[in-house]
């Protein structure tokens, strides 16, 4: 009985593993807030799959993440609050843009840099934005689309 | 004899029928015996207690181990799968069902039925080949009541919390290899994680463990408790607990998975 103890150790580090993640897993579904970085806020007309918590990238590499989506009230605009990296500065002329992952969800705001020499501070809002499309409703209009008179094929 | 020769095709399917209904007997004599000694006082609590340390904490590391392991690999064959038709991002949802509905509960069943369900034989089946179950009883103790129902109970109780332990690190093992090597977003994992589970998800997966519980503890108790002839007798009884628990389990598997897939 004397090396018994090495298989209750490794239960009990099981146990602490599961547990932690289990934590994570619960912390993480609700979406925590990141660590230091400065804020942008950008208004899209549709957000469509966004989530808080998705990737926000430049030229496909993770620069932030999405930190909070509300409602403005009054315009009916989506407001992205967008956490960015502080290593990472941006062009005031800068267009943010809603892409979607995949055709089964899952999106990420692209972020495309300008050309000004200007650069967007801790606060600021990104005015050039470019809200999701609704992939589905594309596709639902042009199945829909009352037949078009004959045309000759090329 | 011409009339011998002629009744032997009789004699082999007679004792193979024979032989069917002594087990299905028995087996249902043992349960009976079982179930009554399960559900009807007096309780050896101090037995139930330990078995449960032996049956389910002990287990832990076989059964992170196997979990950690099976979710990583669900998670890259299902990306590679999902991947054929561009549905990648597929991979939290489909890991977190297929561990906590099927892997989970049948894997670490499995497992048991090697770790415990061969002990529980070896231990009875040696308590029989040293006629320590003939002393119990000529002391008026029941080894149903001392020595198989807190094994049962112990079992019953016990996997279910092995399954959800089961659970979380098997699709710890999908998060890890789905970020570390396939470039998912931690938080953006968990959260279709934890967005994409019911809780009949789990739950039907715990009501399986709790099945498997007692198949495994009560094939073990079974074998071991029909143990005969020593030494070679107790290692036969541990080989036909491990395999009789297993083809149970698969079984039970199927027919519990259709009846909770049927709405």
């Amino acid at each position: 009985m004397r090396d018994n103890w090495i298989e209750p150790l490794v239960g009990a580090v099981v146990l602490v593993g599961a547990g932690a993640f289990l934590t994570y897993l619960l912390i993480a579904g609700d979406a925590r807030p990141a660590p230091d970085g400065y804020s942008l806020t950008a208004r899209f007309g549709q957000v469509g799959g966004l989530r808080e918590g998705d990737d926000v990238r430049v030229a496909g590499v993770k620069v932030g993440r999405v930190e909070r989506i509300a409602l403005q009230p009054d315009t009916y605009l989506a407001v992205a609050h967008l956490e960015i990296a502080p290593q990472t500065r941006l062009p005031q002329d800068s267009t943010a843009r809603v892409t979607s992952d995949g055709l089964l969800g899952g999106a990420h705001v692209a972020i495309e840099p300008g050309a000004d020499t200007a650069m967007l501070k801790a606060g600021g809002e990104i005015e050039n934005t470019q809200g999701a499309v609704d992939l589905f409703g594309l596709i639902g209009q042009f199945i829909n689309k009352p037949a078009a008179p004959s045309e000759p094929a090329i | 004899m011409p009339l011998q020769a002629a009744l032997v095709p009789f004699t082999v399917v007679g004792r193979l029928v024979m032989g069917v209904c002594a087990i299905v007997g028995a087996l249902s004599l043992f349960v009976g015996r079982t179930l009554l000694a399960c559900f009807t006082p007096r309780w050896h609590g101090g037995q139930i207690a330990r078995q449960a340390v032996s049956i389910g904490f002990l287990s832990l590391p076989v059964v992170g181990l196997t979990a950690v392991f099976t979710g990583a690999a669900l998670a890259l064959n299902i990306y590679t799968g999902g991947g054929r038709f561009n549905a990648e991002q597929i991979v939290p949802q489909i890991v977190a069902l297929g561990i906590t509905r099927e892997l989970a509960p049948v894997l670490v069943a499995l497992m048991l039925s090697g770790r415990v369900a061969t002990t529980i034989a070896a231990e009875i089946g040696a308590m029989r080949a040293t006629e320590q179950i003939d002393a119990m009883r000529t002391l008026s103790t029941d080894p149903f009541r001392f020595l198989v129902a807190p094994r049962v109970l112990a079992g019953v109780a016990t996997l279910p919390l092995l399954t959800s332990v089961a659970d979380i690190v098997g699709i710890g093992g999908g998060w890890l290899v789905s970020t570390l090597s396939l470039g998912f977003n931690p938080e953006a994992y968990a959260r279709s994680t934890v967005a994409f589970l019911e809780a009949w998800d789990i739950q039907s997966g715990l009501i399986k463990a709790a099945v498997f519980g007692f198949i495994v503890t009560a094939m073990g108790a079974f074998h071991g408790y029909r143990a005969t002839g020593g030494a070679r007798g107790v290692g036969h009884a541990a080989t036909q607990a491990m395999v009789w628990s297993g083809v149970l389990i698969f079984a039970t598997d199927y027919l519990m998975t259709s009846w909770f897939t049927q709405t």
